[in-house]
C-alpha cells in the first residue's frame, strides 16, 4: 500500500474542515498547516504499519477479506472508540 | 463617520462557481466562507449622496470550528457612473482588491469578530454611483491560518463623513 497522493490528502484536509464546520465541532488550537501536518503524519502511520496490521488479523480474515474490507474493519473499531455516530451512519444501528 | 451600507447574506450575489454557501447558524443567516479556496460574494447599492472620504469595509463573522489562527479577507469595489462605457451585461470593473491584515479569530467558535478593511482602492466611487462591494476570504493566503468555515453575518461600509 502505497501512501496516499498530495491531491487525496489535500481532500482529506479540507473535508475534515468543512465537517467539523458542518458540526460546529470546535477544532481548538489548531491551524491549517497543523491540520494539513496531521492527515500526513496519519497516512504515514497507516502506510508504515500496514503490515503490522495485516498480520495482527486472524488468518481466515487475513488470507480472504480483502484490502478495502480490512480498512473499514480497522476503521470501525477506531471510530467506534471515539465517534459512534459516525459508525451508524455507515452501518446503521445495530443492536 | 457614517454608516452607508449594510449588507446580509440574504442580498448577497453569488458568482457562478466559488462561492460561499448561504446556511443559519442558530437561526442565523450567515455566508461560510471555505478555509481550503477563495470563495466570494458581492453586494450591489447605490452609492448615497454626502458619500465622502475614506471608506472603510468592517466584516462581522464568527468562526465555525477555530479557536486560533487568522484570517485574511479582501475587499473590492467595482463603482459604475452615469454613462460610464462599463457593458453591464458582460464584463465587470472592480478596482484592485483591499486587503485586511492577518487577524486573530476569537478564541471560542462562534464569537463575534468585526474586521475592518480601509478601502484604499475604491474606484472612484461617487455619490450616485452604481457600485458593488465584493468580499473574499483569502483562504490561500499563507496567512490565513484559522481551519474551517467562517460564517459572515453582515458587512458595513463606513464613510469618514
Amino acid at each position: 500500500m502505497a501512501a496516499l497522493s498530495t491531491t487525496i490528502r489535500q481532500q482529506i484536509w479540507r473535508g475534515l474542515m468543512r465537517y467539523w464546520s458542518t458540526q460546529l465541532e470546535t477544532v481548538a488550537g489548531i491551524t491549517k498547516s497543523d491540520l494539513q501536518a496531521a492527515v500526513n503524519a496519519a497516512d504515514d502511520w497507516a502506510d508504515s504499519n500496514a503490515a503490522s496490521y495485516n498480520s495482527a488479523l486472524p488468518t481466515a480474515f487475513r488470507t480472504n477479506a480483502t484490502a478495502a474490507q480490512k480498512a473499514l474493519l480497522l476503521a470501525i473499531v477506531v471510530l467506534a472508540r471515539y465517534n459512534a455516530p459516525i459508525i451508524r451512519a455507515i452501518v446503521g444501528e445495530v443492536d | 463617520m457614517a454608516t452607508r451600507f449594510v449588507g446580509l447574506p440574504s442580498s448577497a450575489e453569488l458568482p457562478a462557481s466559488a462561492y460561499p454557501q448561504l446556511t443559519q447558524i442558530n437561526q442565523r443567516p450567515a455566508m461560510a466562507f471555505d478555509a481550503a479556496s477563495d470563495e466570494n460574494c458581492s453586494w450591489t447599492d447605490v452609492a448615497p449622496q454626502g458619500l465622502s472620504g475614506t471608506l472603510t469595509l468592517l466584516i462581522y463573522y464568527a468562526m465555525a470550528s477555530a479557536t486560533s489562527g487568522n484570517t485574511v479577507w479582501q475587499a473590492q469595489i467595482e463603482a459604475i457612473t452615469d454613462g460610464d462605457a462599463t457593458d453591464l451585461d458582460s464584463a465587470t470593473s472592480f478596482d484592485t482588491a483591499n486587503s485586511s491584515s492577518a487577524t486573530a479569530v476569537p478564541g471560542t467558535a462562534g464569537q463575534l469578530d468585526v474586521i475592518s478593511i480601509t478601502l484604499t482602492n475604491a474606484d472612484s466611487i461617487a455619490a450616485g454611483d452604481l457600485y458593488r462591494i465584493s468580499v473574499n476570504r483569502d483562504a490561500n493566503n499563507a496567512s490565513d491560518t484559522a481551519t474551517g468555515d467562517a460564517y459572515v453575518l453582515a458587512v458595513e461600509l463606513r464613510d469618514s463623513a
